[in-house]
């Protein structure tokens, strides 16, 4: 078969919810949150064993 | 090594390359062969996206940059995350809905063939040298403390790596990294847990970090802003997010990995789990490096770590100095073990005077270890001023080998394999992608059946394959050069990420606006490399920043040409 094996382009993809949180906002949240919370962390970490 | 490690390494590379054969098979068309036929779920993209970030100079180099430097590396992950969820908002849909195979096939439908052709060239260059390098610095490191052949060791990584990426492409790569990721953790556990064991009775797992604190090795975050200093928050957070998103978004080994997402969901949410993943991983590495730094405060370490150089030294003209060295660096040590100490046992009684006079004591004896290993490296240097006067990449594997139980020994090799194997099949196979998409299919506009496509994507697999393990070869002859690569990535990155921004977000900008903007975002880079001092992470901000704020005037000033 010669083709191009891709369905057609221009399709919107199917773009469901996050597994868990229900909304892709509250997902970039969590992550960013934890992230946040890191920083937060590792200061806490390198002043209390200056 | 014992024998038991040996069959801990080469059963688990064995089981390594059989799995990805045999989860590979059945690819017989373009989908299935370059993108798993996308159907991959987000675990196993998350785990393919780590592997093929985490090369095996990770797991020998970060360690040991923990031991001599501190934890403060852990600062050029920060921005990881943000580049994470910027990705999953734009990147993912734009490439699901354009159902590529490359990055760079967006760009023509965007822009033009020209600035597809140059993204996808920059990105052979730099990813073709880098595969040579992804296999040869492992093998270099093992082959210098272990007395192996540095060219059997890289083919034997380069053929294990060949085997499965060729047989099963995407989805034996993605497979094998599923199985890797697990080597690796439960290598990297084993060695963290073996190290606190071994600990004097005497010195706690609180007494641990309070030397390794005190000594400078905790200092996971540097608020201080500094453009010459490699690694801070603001490096991290602002260079590291362009760094990411460069890498992530436009790099075709991490691209490949997300675009096997049997959906939008399971590609975004394999690059959103690496996001929250990445830094306490690397966070973690880092400190097996400063408990490893702990362990050697008690034990005597080598005054350098790399054998060879120091075997060099000692048979060299200037062996007698280097003998005083040793015995000056001896007696430092045993002061500094004596203060740490009583450090200790006086915090621990509560007299405070003698705890203080205790710590002075041990940050003079630990300046004057800092001095003799800069001054062993400054005979290193006279002696032979080819050699390598860094030793980071050895710290942790003589840890390892030298302490860790058998067994223990053979999983953390296999790790090292694991990881090499992992980041250079993903790198085999973005280059195949690249190649027979955007290079043979796009110039020869022929594409065959699926079953020639499929083997021209293997004929092209197995030609990078053995292009990386011949550099690997020669890269030992090519000191400088493999540095000069590794600057050479940093180079291009910022530019071709602001080729994508401006693709993503500047809807009214056209290709040639794109494409002279990158010029002379590149010369503006370059500029910044050869006349100022600033760190390479920014690089990436001032290419990127540089085609976003010049295509748009460009792209006007064309307009108003009729161009």
């Amino acid at each position: 078969m010669k083709s191009d094996p891709r369905p057609p382009v221009g399709e919107e993809p199917a773009e469901g919810p996050p597994p868990f949180l229900k909304t892709w906002p509250r997902l970039y949240a969590l992550v960013l949150g934890e992230l946040a919370l890191c920083i937060v962390l590792f200061y806490i970490f390198t002043r209390a064993f200056a | 090594m014992s024998i038991i490690d040996w069959i801990v390494l080469t059963t688990t590379l064995v089981a390594i390359v059989v799995y990805g054969v045999w989860k590979g098979r059945g690819s017989h068309d373009m989908q299935g062969y370059l993108l798993a036929g996308r159907e991959m779920r987000w675990t196993t993209i998350t785990l393919s996206i780590m592997a093929t970030q985490a090369s095996a100079i990770t797991f020998l180099s970060t360690p040991g940059q923990a031991y001599a430097d501190g934890m403060r590396f852990v600062q050029f992950y920060l921005g990881l995350p943000l580049a994470m969820v910027i990705l999953s908002a734009t990147a993912v849909p734009i490439y699901h809905r354009l159902k590529v195979f490359t990055a760079y096939e967006y760009l023509e439908s965007r822009f033009d063939l020209k600035t597809r052709a140059l993204a996808a060239f920059l990105f052979l260059i730099q990813r073709g040298l880098a595969c040579g390098f992804t296999i040869f610095a492992p093998s270099l490191v093992l082959s210098v403390l272990f007395g192996w052949n540095i060219y059997i060791t890289n083919l034997v990584i380069g053929i294990l790596v060949i085997i499965y990426t060729t047989s099963g492409g995407t989805r034996a790569v993605s497979w094998t990294q599923f199985q890797q990721m697990l080597v690796i953790t439960g290598g990297m556990v084993g060695a963290f847990l073996v190290i606190l064991y071994l600990l004097p009775d005497t010195v706690s797992f609180t007494d641990a970090f309070t030397v390794a604190g005190r000594l400078g090795r905790l200092n996971a975050i540097d608020f201080s802003f500094d453009l010459s200093n490699r690694y801070n928050i603001w490096s991290g957070l602002i260079g590291g997010f362009f760094l990411a998103l460069s890498y992530f978004g436009t790099d075709q080994s991490q691209v490949q990995r997300y675009l096997t997402g049997k959906s939008v969901t399971h590609s975004r949410m394999g690059l959103l789990a690496n996001g929250m993943v990445k830094v306490p991983m690397q966070f973690f590495i880092l400190l097996i490096g400063a408990m490893v730094f702990v362990f050697y405060l008690f034990v005597a370490p080598p005054l350098f770590f790399n054998p060879v150089v120091m075997e060099k030294v000692q048979q060299g003209p200037l062996a007698p100095e280097y003998s005083a060295l040793q015995e000056e660096y001896q007696s430092a040590f045993m002061e500094r073990r004596v203060a740490i100490e009583m450090m200790l046992m006086h915090e621990e009684t509560g007299n405070t005077a003698l705890a203080q006079r205790a710590e002075e004591r041990m940050h003079r004896a630990n300046d004057r270890i800092t001095r003799y290993r800069q001054a062993a490296t400054d005979i290193i240097r006279d002696t032979d001023p080819g050699a390598d006067t860094n030793d980071v990449n050895y710290i942790f594997l003589t840890f390892v080998i030298h302490f860790l139980p058998v067994g223990l020994v053979g999983l953390v090799i296999a790790a090292i394999f694991s990881a090499s194997m992992s980041s250079t099949s993903s790198e085999l196979n973005a280059l195949a992608s690249t190649t027979v998409v955007d290079i043979i299919h796009r110039l020869t506009g022929r594409r065959g059946t699926d079953r020639q496509q499929v083997r021209l994507s293997r004929v092209v697999t197995v030609f990078w394959g053995g292009l990386a393990i011949l550099f690997a070869q020669y890269a030992n002859r090519m000191g400088t050069l493999v540095e000069a690569i590794n600057i050479l990535g940093s180079l291009f990155y910022g530019t071709i990420l602001g080729i994508f921004l401006v693709a993503f977000y500047l809807k009214r900008v056209r290709g040639a606006a794109a494409f002279y903007a990158a010029i002379v975002a590149e010369v503006a880079v370059l500029a910044c490399f050869l006349f100022t001092d600033i760190s390479f992470l920014w690089y990436n901000v001032v290419g990127c920043a540089v085609v976003i704020g010049l295509s748009l005037p460009v792209n006007a000033l064309l307009q108003r040409a009729g161009r």
